[in-house]
This record gives structure tokens, C-alpha cells and sequence, in this order.
């Protein structure tokens, strides 16, 4: 087996890999060409820090770095059935491993879906460690439909303003929690055309949600509320922007488990849809194993 | 004859189901995506829609909400085909209001009675 730089292949080869390693998965997403050069831009995936396995010219599995600052970042790591159980998966983690030493990464995040229990044992027995639990969360359109007679508290929201593009990084820059990969500042400045709205309640709440929207539905959802109680001004956010855009079916990824916010999207019809586990690992300690 | 619209990414699932419903009289309607199918199902109304909910433009559940809000395709069963776990397929699915699931493998002996039952409700009575 031998393990070769991701720049080798065209992206139609490693898309259609990736798409092979995820025939049997749990969550199955097939990739595109369009979608993975989209995924590399907007994640600072490092096509020379990742790699794809080859035997006998076919490939085994890949697995991609993203690099930031002090960070790295492994996904799209998978394995094709055909290669499973032979130890690809950790050779290709220990390239990706050496490449964010090489670039002196201190540490190396990563997030596996809850029940993935192959990777999620590799993953702990490289020294990954757990951080939290992140759920993806999906709202269909006209969740619920009310009763005739039904009284529904609504949130009394007293001013939105919608923020272009520019406005919307200027609040992502503002947030003081820490945000999965998917949702820093760094992700989100690479999306095209992402925009937000900024709320303020009548009980003196004050939220604001961004949003990416398409013809059938919303993505990148992140809310952040900067004054009130976090659920009941981040359901008057969410209730809002659903209230510009009543038929686009909704994604919000990687929200913590523990986020106070979470019931707030409980309330306007988002549900679990899986969970990730995010980990991560100290380089330095990396440094020290391989003697370097 | 009744017409199914299958939006199906994977070319293999998409023979076999063509070959199985095929043979059992059904006019077979095929999309690769999401966004493929809408435009087919808006354009054709099928008697029946199967989806897929892993897809590489939009998944399966986006495609129910949006031909959820077509009229001509009120009484038309949305029906997913997913590898997923049972639960989770079926929990999701009737968050999203999909007529059914059925869970991949097919059964090449049981698939046509299955699609049968979603045409006529009234045999399960």
C-alpha cells in the first residue's frame, strides 16, 4: 500500500473515491465535483497535506487536512469496503498526523458521527480526545399545524435589520463562544453570499441568526444571542428569519449538545437529526512519540 | 399503467429497481438528483415518487418539502428507499412527512408488493 499526496489525483477521482468509501455508511453523502471544490475552499482543506491509499493503482481511502492557524482539522476520511480492516485508515491518519506536525499544527481536531464506532476507536487510539457532543439539527417547512382554537405564544420581536454579507463577518468576529471547524469565522468568510438578520425583542432581547439561502432551503444557521434569556431570544431569531423564508426546508450543523440556545431551536420545530462527536489531539505529545 | 419517479444517485440501485418494478408493470421514471427530480415529478406527476434520501445536490428530505408544497402532487405517496437504520429512517421520515420507507436491500420478492400497497391504501384495510 502506498500512500500518495492528494494533489496526484483530479478531484473527479477523489470525489468519486470518497462517494465509494461512503457506499455502506451510516449517513451516507454522496460528494460532487462541484461540492468537494466548494468543501476545500470553504474549509482550508490542504490538498498537499492530505492523501489518498493506492494498491495495485486502486484506491483504498482517503482522508483530508484542513489548516488554519494553530490548527488542523481531518475529514472526509474514509475507507473503502474493499480495504477495510487492514489498517488503511490508521496509515492514512498518521499521514495527515505528520503533515500537521510538519506544518507545526499544535493541535488537530476532527468530529466523528455518533455511532461510527470503527472510527470513532481509531480515533481514540491515536490520543484523540473527546471535546463535546454536536448535534445537526433539521426543520421542515410548516413543521406543525395548528389547532383550530389553538393559542400560540409567538415571540414579540420589535426590530430586525438584514446585514449583507460584509455586515454579517463583522458579527461572526463578534461571537466570544467557540465554534466547531464548521461554524468559525474562517468557514463562514469563505461561504458565498451568506447574510444575517439582528433582532431585537420587546422584553429587551437582542440575537441575531446568519443564514445561507437557497431556492430549497437554509444553511449555514448560526445564531448567537448577545442580550436575554438564550433560548427565548434565539427561538425569536429563529422564528423570524423562518418567517422571511417559510418554504426552505432548514440545516443547522454543529450545535453543542450543551448550548443553552438548543431549546430555542426546539421550539420553532428543529430536531436532532444525528450528533457528531468532536475530538482533538495535542500535537506536542505527537512531537514527542515520534522522537522529533 | 401506473408510472414511478425513482430520484436515485446510485446507477446499480437505480437498474435493479427499474428491472424489478419493470417486470412487475410499472412505467419507471428516473432522476439522479434532487433538484432533477423535483423538476420530473412537477412535470410528469407520477403516480408514485421514491427517493432516495442520500443525494449529491439536495437530500431526500429537502425534495419532500418542496413537493409537499405542490398542489398537483397532493395526493401523490412520497415514498424513501434508504440504507439507514430503520429507526432513524422512520423517525426522520415522518418528521418530514414521506408517505413510507422502505429500507435498502430490497427484496427483489417483496418490493412490488410494497410499492402496490402505497398505490392502493384501501388493501390494508
Amino acid at each position: 500500500m502506498e500512500l500518495i499526496e492528494a494533489t496526484a489525483f483530479t478531484l473527479q477521482e477523489l470525489a468519486d473515491a470518497y462517494n465509494e468509501t461512503r457506499i455502506d455508511y451510516i449517513i451516507p453523502m454522496p460528494m460532487t465535483v462541484e461540492r468537494l471544490r466548494n468543501y476545500i475552499k470553504v474549509y482550508d482543506v490542504d490538498l498537499a497535506c492530505s492523501c489518498a491509499a493506492v494498491r495495485d493503482g486502486e484506491i483504498l481511502g482517503i482522508g483530508m487536512l484542513g489548516v488554519r492557524a494553530e490548527r488542523g482539522w481531518v475529514t472526509r476520511l474514509g475507507v473503502l469496503p474493499s480495504g477495510r480492516r487492514q489498517g488503511v485508515g490508521r496509515n492514512i491518519m498518521n499521514f495527515l498526523l505528520n503533515a500537521a506536525h510538519a506544518r507545526d499544527l499544535p493541535e488537530v481536531w476532527l468530529e466523528v458521527i455518533e455511532g461510527n464506532n470503527p472510527a470513532h476507536e481509531l480515533f481514540q487510539s491515536l490520543k484523540f480526545e473527546e471535546t463535546r457532543e454536536l448535534l445537526v439539527a433539521r426543520r421542515p417547512p410548516a413543521f406543525r399545524e395548528i389547532a383550530p382554537g389553538e393559542v400560540v405564544e409567538r415571540p414579540h420581536v420589535h426590530n430586525v435589520r438584514s446585514l449583507s454579507h460584509e455586515g454579517t463577518l463583522a458579527l461572526l468576529n463578534s461571537r466570544s463562544d467557540e465554534p466547531n471547524w464548521l461554524n468559525q469565522t474562517e468557514s463562514l468568510s469563505n461561504v458565498d453570499e451568506l447574510s444575517a438578520l439582528v433582532v431585537d425583542t420587546e422584553d429587551g432581547g437582542h440575537g441575531w441568526v446568519t443564514y445561507k439561502t437557497s431556492l430549497l432551503r437554509l444553511t449555514r444557521i448560526v445564531v448567537n444571542v448577545a442580550q436575554g434569556d438564550p433560548a427565548g431570544v434565539a427561538a425569536a431569531v429563529l422564528q423570524t428569519l423562518h418567517e422571511f423564508y417559510p418554504t426552505q426546508d432548514a440545516i443547522a450543523e454543529n450545535i453543542p449538545e450543551d448550548d443553552p440556545k438548543w431549546p430555542g431551536f426546539l421550539q420553532v420545530g428543529y430536531f436532532e437529526a444525528f450528533r457528531r462527536i468532536e475530538m482533538v489531539r495535542d500535537m506536542g505529545a505527537w512531537k514527542m512519540e515520534t522522537g522529533d | 399503467m401506473k408510472t414511478v419517479l425513482l430520484i436515485e444517485d446510485s446507477l446499480e440501485n437505480t437498474i435493479l429497481v427499474d428491472r424489478v418494478l419493470g417486470a412487475s408493470g410499472y412505467e419507471m421514471l428516473h432522476a439522479a438528483t434532487g433538484e432533477g427530480g423535483i423538476q420530473m415529478a412537477v412535470e410528469q406527476v407520477p403516480d408514485l415518487v421514491l427517493i432516495d434520501i442520500g443525494l449529491p445536490d439536495v437530500d431526500g428530505h429537502t425534495v419532500v418539502t418542496v413537493l409537499r408544497q405542490v398542489d398537483e402532487l397532493a395526493g401523490v405517496p412520497l415514498v424513501a428507499i434508504t440504507a439507514w437504520p430503520a429507526d432513524i429512517a422512520q423517525e426522520m421520515c415522518d418528521r418530514y412527512g414521506y408517505d413510507g420507507v422502505i429500507i435498502k436491500p430490497i427484496s427483489v420478492r417483496h418490493f412490488p408488493k410494497q410499492i402496490e400497497r402505497y398505490l392502493t391504501p384501501e388493501a390494508d384495510a
